[in-house]
């Protein structure tokens, strides 16, 4: 043992860590590529997903897709609802942290209230949501009661109600994340700028515009990637609440999938859609990052 | 944060407070006030009588905890590989596991029916639990990562100078380290597997084999769409994961925050 202690360094070279990372890798990016490949295979045939006839039709899947008003209105209905889910989210989001953040009671009930939504399951939570908006329900009471009852209606026969109601009971189930994301940002920046800027005469809008907003940019980057991604996948929600309809109104890609797929026994038209999807998810990640990165380094 | 040094303002961000968290909890009350109408507390005990019952917990519980089982091995060593060391092209690795985070598992309908159909696992847990796992794992290892990447190098090394493999190493040095994220991995993991809805949909045929999501569908058919006894199964299902958040919130918290403020 001769070695001088800047050789002990690289003498001390770690060894090889493949073996390490190979279990995941082989399982998970395995199982979950094995998957892409095969649907991208899947969404060049006709098939009904079970039967052992498989008909090559090449590109015609995509093009039945283009000509597909359904499949541009559950387009349209993704990007609704992730303008407003994310306007709303990031909104409360940064109101609650601020909130929070400041000397008040009863502060962790707060927070639990905000986050049970979170872990509660769509499926745990969807019949009381029917409920509610069901033509003897909870809100057609309330409405009756106040005075208001000429407002009542069967809100699930309306298209934009049942928009609105996959997009509130989205933002009721996710501001908890947002929030405590925003909550643990808030808390990075230095109190005493808050302070500073108090004693030099900034109100609370003005400390949230010029304080707290371009503090929190690198979360609200964050943010605007997850729920564009939650929006493309969006499924639980529309399916178990208002099941797509009526008459397709609240379809999203998920839920189009699913309903070709398995209801109409279109496989090969249901992976042409995944495809897409896909493609969209990645798309949509790569974008925000990048356009991001670009929006906060020229802010510096 | 906000100014409430004055009692007035104090008071007034209060009641701004409570009004914005007041639609937060309206449909957890309608929901349990809703589940105690007619019979009260008797349409739980209706519920609970449900011989079928019990298997609908202990599936999920079955899957929850194998999903867990596996997420959590591949997840710690991928991490302390990632993190601790040598790896020829180890960020395209991590790119090609990043990538699947934006997958929709609706995505993987097509070919995992076909593929469970094949192999004969329809209808059996294992269908849900093996991809439900697949799609865990990047987002955990993307965490735990993190994680790792905080502890200190030398205290590898020094265990090494020691004399102790790479194993010995991972066991005594790394995993007492990585307790605060194998909790936060445990509840995350936890709350989507037993939430998981369109796995068990899809592949879960006979009610013996199905899991609590499913529950609520299942009393549709059952009563004959008494939405009381459909609400008391409702909460019961919500039960546990409220429990299990409110026990852990501190760790539950923290870990999601540290995986997405890298």
């Amino acid at each position: 043992m001769t070695t001088s202690s800047p050789r002990r360094a690289s003498r001390l070279k770690m060894p090889n860590g493949l073996p390490w990372i190979l279990p995941a890798m082989i399982y998970s990016v395995g199982i979950l590529y094995y998957c892409i490949l095969y649907t991208g295979y899947i969404s060049t045939l006709r098939w009904d997903g079970t039967s052992p006839l498989q008909e090559q039709v090449g590109a015609a899947n995509f093009v039945h897709m283009l000509q597909d008003p359904v499949f541009w209105g559950a387009l349209a209905h993704t990007a609704i609802f992730f303008v407003v889910t994310f306007t709303v989210q990031v909104a409360l989001g940064i109101l609650f942290a601020c909130l929070l953040h400041s000397k008040l009671y009863l502060k962790t009930l707060y927070k639990v209230l905000i986050f049970i939504p979170v872990v509660l399951a769509t499926a745990t939570v969807a019949p009381v949501f029917r409920l509610i908006y069901a033509p003897d329900g909870a809100l057609n009471g309330v409405l009756t009661a106040v005075g208001l009852g000429s407002l009542a209606q069967p809100w699930f026969s309306s298209g934009t109600f049942s928009l609105i109601i996959v997009i509130s009971v989205q933002i009721w189930q996710s501001t908890g994340v947002v929030f405590v994301l925003y909550f643990a940002a808030v808390g990075q920046i230095d109190p005493s700028i808050i302070e500073a800027a108090r004693i030099d005469g900034a109100g609370d809008v003005r400390i949230i515009r010029s304080i707290i907003l371009p503090g929190v940019q690198g979360t609200t980057i964050a943010i605007a990637t997850l729920s564009a991604i939650g929006s493309l996948k969006t499924f639980d929600i529309p399916f178990l609440i208002t099941g797509g309809g009526p008459s397709y109104a609240t379809e999203f890609l998920g839920t189009l999938i699913y309903r070709v797929s398995i209801s109409f026994a279109q496989v090969g038209y249901g992976a042409a859609l995944s495809v897409v999807l896909l493609v969209l998810a990645i798309a949509t990640a790569v974008i925000i990052r990048t356009g991001g990165r670009r929006v906060g380094s020229s802010d510096v | 944060m906000f100014e409430t040094r004055r009692l007035r303002s104090r008071i007034g961000l209060q009641l701004l407070l409570t009004v914005l968290v007041i639609p937060f909890l309206f449909p957890l009350i309608a929901m349990v006030q809703g589940s105690l109408v007619g019979a009260g507390w008797g349409n739980y005990a209706t519920v609970l009588s449900l011989p079928l019952l019990p298997g609908f917990f202990l599936n999920s519980a079955v899957i929850a905890v194998s999903v867990i089982a596996i997420t959590l091995v591949l997840t710690l060593t991928a991490a302390f590989g990632f993190s601790k060391l040598r790896i020829v092209g180890k960020e395209i690795y991590f790119w090609l596991l990043l990538a699947a985070l934006t997958l929709p598992g609706v995505v993987l309908l097509a070919p995992l029916f076909a593929t469970v159909t094949q192999v004969g696992a329809y209808n059996t847990l294992w269908a849900v639990i093996l991809p439900l796992a697949a799609l865990q794992v990047p987002f955990t290892v993307l965490l735990a990562r993190n994680f790792v990447d905080g502890i200190p190098n030398e205290l590898i090394e020094a265990a090494r100078v020691d004399g102790a493999g790479m194993i010995k190493t991972f066991w005594h040095v790394m995993l007492p380290l990585t307790r605060p994220i194998i909790a936060a991995i445990l509840v995350l993991v936890f709350i989507n597997s037993w939430n998981e809805f369109l796995l068990p949909l899809l592949f879960l045929q006979t009610p013996d084999q199905q899991t609590v999501t499913l529950v609520p569908q299942y009393f549709v058919g059952q009563y004959n769409n008494d939405q009381t006894k459909v609400l008391a199964a409702a909460v019961l299902t919500g039960l546990p994961v409220v429990i299990l958040y409110i026990s852990l919130q501190r760790f539950f918290e923290r870990g999601l925050a540290a995986g997405a403020l890298k």
